[in-house]
């Protein structure tokens, strides 16, 4: 919060939210809305993948731009934002391996060097990752295209770990769980913490799409059995009521910035 | 006044956790929702005849089956909304069937995705569209045998 606080007229203040227990709540549930979302709009609707492509771009362009015009983080355009980019992101990597057959060990090193290069290039220009100063329309434009990348190679890295490992999604669960923890545990024992703020950002991905596949798949595969609708409602459910509270929580907590 | 704000945030997080946790014991015990008939769908796989790499695949035939039967009888346009059902049974279960056989998933999926087209042309024509399901039929008997 010390980032919001700090009082910048003219200024932008932190277009990002700050990284709680709920933050990663909603960012590994929304990996799992934004596939079967996408998946239920392409193929139950009977969309297919061209139309679906057009109307998830044309409405990430609108939140996007919503994002970029805010002067500071507003939690419902922020979380809608990264929904869309989730789905954009598992988009581009499906289109490369489906349409172009593009094997998922290139795409996989693509996306992670793609990745590498924008963080160099943040860091060249601006001296800086820290995600606790996005204050210019530049360093925004720099941490949403690493969410993007950061999408693509989770969703590229996580069908590579099914296809070459043949890693089911209930031991999906348990690994990338397991490195998750990992890098919490780095990082309390004062690890680079926007180094693992990003590798987190990254294995939350496959995690959230493994856990979306367990409560998903029927009883006779291992799952629960709950279905992509209800999977989907249950979790857009909690995404709607946590993005509310943060909502609430800006309006009653910060009453002070309306000044700029 | 930020202090007890903050608290009732963790509260509801810790909350929904909580609520998930719960769910996720519960609906193991609850019925699977899924309305199969047979009382055991998940020993089925491991009865010869029925069994694959990827288990029992016979409610995907089954429906392969019916649109074969359409096809012959000429009637492309049923057929067509049939095979619906196919795609959309066999899209939801790849998260459960992929990872126990990569090779024989795609080979499926492949064979699919020609029946697919073929009743999805625009002028779709009876002996393509026979010669699509004669082939998924068959790998559908391939992955049984080789089993």
């Amino acid at each position: 919060m010390q980032a919001q606080t700090r009082s910048r007229s003219n200024v932008w203040l932190n277009k990002v939210p700050e990284v709680t227990l709920s933050f990663w709540i909603i960012k590994i549930m929304s990996t799992t809305v934004g596939e079967t979302g996408a998946d239920f709009l392409a193929v139950d609707v009977g969309w297919g993948q061209g139309i679906t492509c057009t109307v998830i771009f044309g409405l990430l362009a609108a939140a996007l731009s919503t994002q970029l015009r805010t002067r500071r983080y507003t939690p419902w355009i922020y979380w809608l934002t990264v929904v869309l980019i989730s789905i954009v992101g598992t988009q581009i990597t499906d289109l490369l391996t489906d349409g172009l057959k593009v094997s998922l060990f290139v795409s996989t090193a693509i996306f992670a060097v793609a990745l590498a290069a924008i963080f160099f290039v943040w860091h060249w220009i601006e001296r800086t990752l820290s995600i606790r100063e996005i204050v210019t329309r530049r360093r925004e434009l720099f941490y949403w295209s690493a969410v993007l990348c950061t999408f693509a190679l989770g969703t590229a890295a996580g069908d590579l770990a099914t296809e070459a490992l043949g890693l089911g999604f209930a031991w999906g669960v348990v690994w990338f769980g397991l490195m998750i923890a990992l890098v919490f545990v780095v990082w309390r024992l004062r690890g680079h913490a926007v180094a693992a703020f990003w590798i987190a950002y990254i294995l939350t991905r496959p995690f959230g799409a493994a856990l979306g596949d367990h409560v998903t798949q029927a009883r006779m595969y291992g799952g629960l059995g709950m279905g992509a609708m209800w999977t989907s409602a249950l979790f857009l459910s909690v995404i709607v009521l946590l993005v509310t509270a943060a909502q609430l929580g800006m309006r009653t907590s910060h009453p002070a910035q309306s000044l700029d | 006044m930020e202090i007890k704000h903050m608290k009732a945030r963790t509260l509801v997080t810790v909350s929904v956790a909580l609520l998930l946790a719960g769910l996720a014991g519960c609906s193991k015990s609850a019925n699977d929702g899924a309305g199969k008939p047979g009382a055991s769908p998940a020993q089925t796989a491991a009865q010869p005849g029925t069994g694959t790499k990827l288990g029992d695949l016979t409610q995907f035939r089954a429906i392969a089956n019916d649109v074969s039967a359409l096809v012959d009888k000429g009637d492309l346009a049923a057929a067509k909304t049939r095979i619906k059902d196919l795609e959309v049974a066999w899209d939801s279960a790849e998260a459960g069937l992929k990872p126990r056989d990569v090779a024989d998933w795609h080979t499926l999926d492949e064979a699919i995705d020609k029946a697919l087209a073929a009743l999805r042309a625009d002028k779709p024509n009876q002996a393509d569209c026979k010669a699509a399901m004669a082939y998924l039929l068959q790998i559908f008997d391939a992955l049984r045998n080789k089993a």
